[in-house]
């Protein structure tokens, strides 16, 4: 699904990603574990297209160039990123936005967009299985929620746009246990034979409820040691200081 | 220019058999206007817009004369259909037609003067050429108690071959105790390059309620020019709301005395400025007694080689203790070219007042436009979809739901 080759990418020429290699398979579940500056935001922010780095290499997502896709078009094809901080947009009503946003990427694949009514439905079904206010559905997006149900509703607008691959940045960050429970929960009942995930985190913490197939551990902007879920539980007791 | 105001105001006076007083108001007001000319740089008030400067560019030279006993065509006018509305209808600074069809007969007064003048004060050298040209007043009276049931469209146009002309309206309202009138501005002009000169009087008194829209969304390539004089007894409110955008240039000017304790002013824009447009608000509050409120809220979106201007003045005296005055202007540049100038100005003189300012500008921010385009979203989707967010807080100031729902419809803003 998801082929990475001898990726490198540099701001203002500093090179932060080096040689990286990764290759996700559908239905896998990736962790990508690393230290603070290690790569790992700037690895999702060039997956999803942000502009301002300098990268060569090959990224190729169902053996498209993902170079040549513009951030939308992405969306449209199936990459889904959730924020580590999700911003605010005063004046955005959050159910609008959800709507616009699903109806685009149906748009785009030539599927039929839903009418308010169709929208609305899925839309409750969602929030309740993520236990998300609805109340806030109604709110400008993202302002005034807390950290954890702006996560929250990273993994609902995730759930409602039901993408191929999802890479979830940091989304365990700022969330207590009982809503990292419900996160998990619904990254699990997306986990398909289909849909794959990239899940990059601090600590292994997220890892005991979203159980991962692989493991790699990110440092200075490469993968210096992959393996399985073991990995994530060797790291949280060596560190990641002595991990070779 | 002098010499075309002179001919063009001595075949004025020949038009009318005026009264010597009549006579002798209109020649003092053109003295006035020739003494000082169009407004330029000099003047504090205009230093980011230079009308004389304005006129000359977009226009040339100007002709001021007016035939007001000729009937000009009004069914090209585009009338709008969204809501049942009362009308006036100004063609080339002459009112042709005045429909109070929803309203109860006895409640409204309509008289139309030959240049009584009821306000004395010298308040710029437009008014004074408003004055001077400016065919009969018309003055509206609605009576005690009465709140027109529908609103009142005063459109603003054009004859077809009319260019390179000045033209001048003026109306004046009383609103008597407790009555109410939503008064919307719509500017649908047939012709370009002319000069259009406003000037409202408001007396409001006790508890009386004016809400006023000025829509200017036509594109044209007309220069105006607005100047709501209100005057405000107890408890009155006084809401405005501009939207400011298909004019080569217009300058709102807003005045507000707030003479009876409890009264309150309301001056919120919109800019949505593209090409070349310049437009500017000027604001002037002025609390005059104790415990008066004001509150201003201006919101820019300027593109391309706009520009956008606010200067907003809180004024408030040494008995006008209690006051609370508010104003805030926030602008979005989207291009490199677009300006936007705010000067706030606070001048107080009581000490026991709640008074504050804050203006910021700035560009789109590029992490939201990311964050939306990740979902889905094309970058002139996900513009969009910021600065109708962006405005919509200034829109949601608007208390009147059918004209909160025109306007957002005019700025394509949905919900």
């Amino acid at each position: 699904m998801l082929k990475i080759n001898n990726l490198c990418a540099k701001i203002d020429s500093k090179s932060i990603l080096q040689d990286f290699k990764l290759e996700i398979n559908p239905g896998e579940v990736h962790a990508i574990m690393g230290p603070n500056g290690s790569g790992k935001s700037t690895l999702s922010n060039i997956l999803s297209g942000k502009k301002g780095y300098d990268v060569t290499g090959e990224v190729l997502f169902e053996n498209n160039d993902l170079f040549s896709l513009e951030t939308e078009e992405r969306a449209h094809k199936g990459i889904f990123l959730a924020f580590q901080y999700p911003l605010e947009i005063p004046g955005v009503n959050t159910n609008v936005f959800l709507k616009t946003s699903l109806n685009a990427i149906k748009k785009a694949r030539g599927e039929k967009e839903l009418d308010a009514i169709q929208f609305l439905k899925l839309v409750k079904e969602k929030a309740k299985e993520l236990k998300f206010d609805k109340e806030k559905l109604g709110r400008q997006l993202n302002v005034g929620f807390s950290g954890g149900e702006k996560k929250k509703n990273e993994i609902l607008q995730m759930s409602i746009l039901n993408p191929k691959l999802s890479i979830l940045d940091e989304t365990d960050s700022g969330l207590d246990i009982d809503a990292l429970k419900t996160v998990a929960d619904g990254v699990n009942a997306l986990r398909k034979k289909n849909n794959s995930f990239l899940i990059i985190t601090h600590y292994q913490r997220l890892l005991e409820y979203i159980k991962p197939d692989f493991v790699h551990v990110l440092m200075n902007g490469k993968i210096i040691k992959s393996g399985g879920p073991e990995l994530a539980l060797e790291l949280e007791k060596k560190g990641y200081e002595n991990i070779n | 220019m002098e010499e075309q105001l002179k001919i063009d105001f001595e075949k004025k006076l020949k038009d009318f058999s005026y009264s010597d007083q009549e006579k002798k108001f209109k020649e003092t007001n053109f003295k006035e206007f020739l003494k000082q000319g169009f407004p330029n740089r000099k003047l504090e008030n205009w230093k980011f817009s230079d009308l004389n400067q304005i006129i000359k560019s977009n226009i040339g030279e100007l002709t001021f004369y007016n035939d007001y006993k000729k009937e000009n065509q009004i069914d090209k006018i585009e009338l709008i259909s969204e809501l049942e509305h009362n009308k006036i209808i100004i063609v080339d600074g002459k009112i042709e037609k005045i429909d109070f069809k929803f309203e109860d007969k006895d409640k409204i007064e309509v008289l139309v003067e030959q240049g009584e003048e009821t306000i004395k004060e010298n308040i710029n050298s437009l008014i004074n050429l408003n004055n001077a040209f400016s065919n009969k007043f018309c003055k509206i009276i609605i009576k005690k108690n009465y709140s027109l049931k529908k609103p009142l469209v005063i459109y603003h146009s054009t004859n077809k071959n009319t260019q390179s002309k000045n033209t001048n309206s003026r109306i004046d309202f009383k609103l008597e105790e407790n009555a109410c009138l939503r008064l919307i501005d719509i500017f649908k002009e047939n012709s370009e390059k002319n000069f259009l000169n406003i000037y409202y009087n408001f007396q409001l008194d006790k508890s009386s309620i004016l809400k006023n829209y000025k829509i200017d969304k036509s594109i044209n390539n007309n220069v105006k020019y607005s100047y709501n004089n209100v005057k405000q007894e107890t408890n009155s409110i006084s809401e405005t709301f501009i939207l400011s955008s298909g004019s080569k240039f217009f300058k709102n000017e807003i005045n507000c005395d707030l003479l009876g304790q409890h009264s309150s002013a309301f001056v919120n824009g919109i800019f949505d400025l593209d090409e070349e447009n310049h437009h500017e608000i000027k604001s002037n509050i002025n609390h005059l007694v104790e415990n008066t409120k004001s509150y201003q809220l201006v919101k820019s979106v300027l593109e391309k080689k706009s520009k956008a201007v606010y200067q907003g003045k809180i004024f408030v005296n040494s008995e006008a203790q209690k006051t609370d005055g508010y104003q805030l202007s926030n602008a979005i540049l989207l291009s490199e070219n677009s300006e936007f100038n705010a000067k706030p100005e606070l001048e107080i003189y009581a000490d026991d007042v709640k008074c504050s300012h804050g203006s910021s500008s700035g560009s789109l921010d590029e992490n939201s436009i990311f964050y939306l385009m990740s979902r889905g979203l094309n970058y002139q989707e996900a513009k969009k979809l910021l600065i109708n967010g962006f405005l919509l807080d200034v829109i949601e100031k608007i208390t009147d739901e059918e004209i909160k729902n025109l306007i957002k419809n005019l700025l394509g803003v949905k919900e």
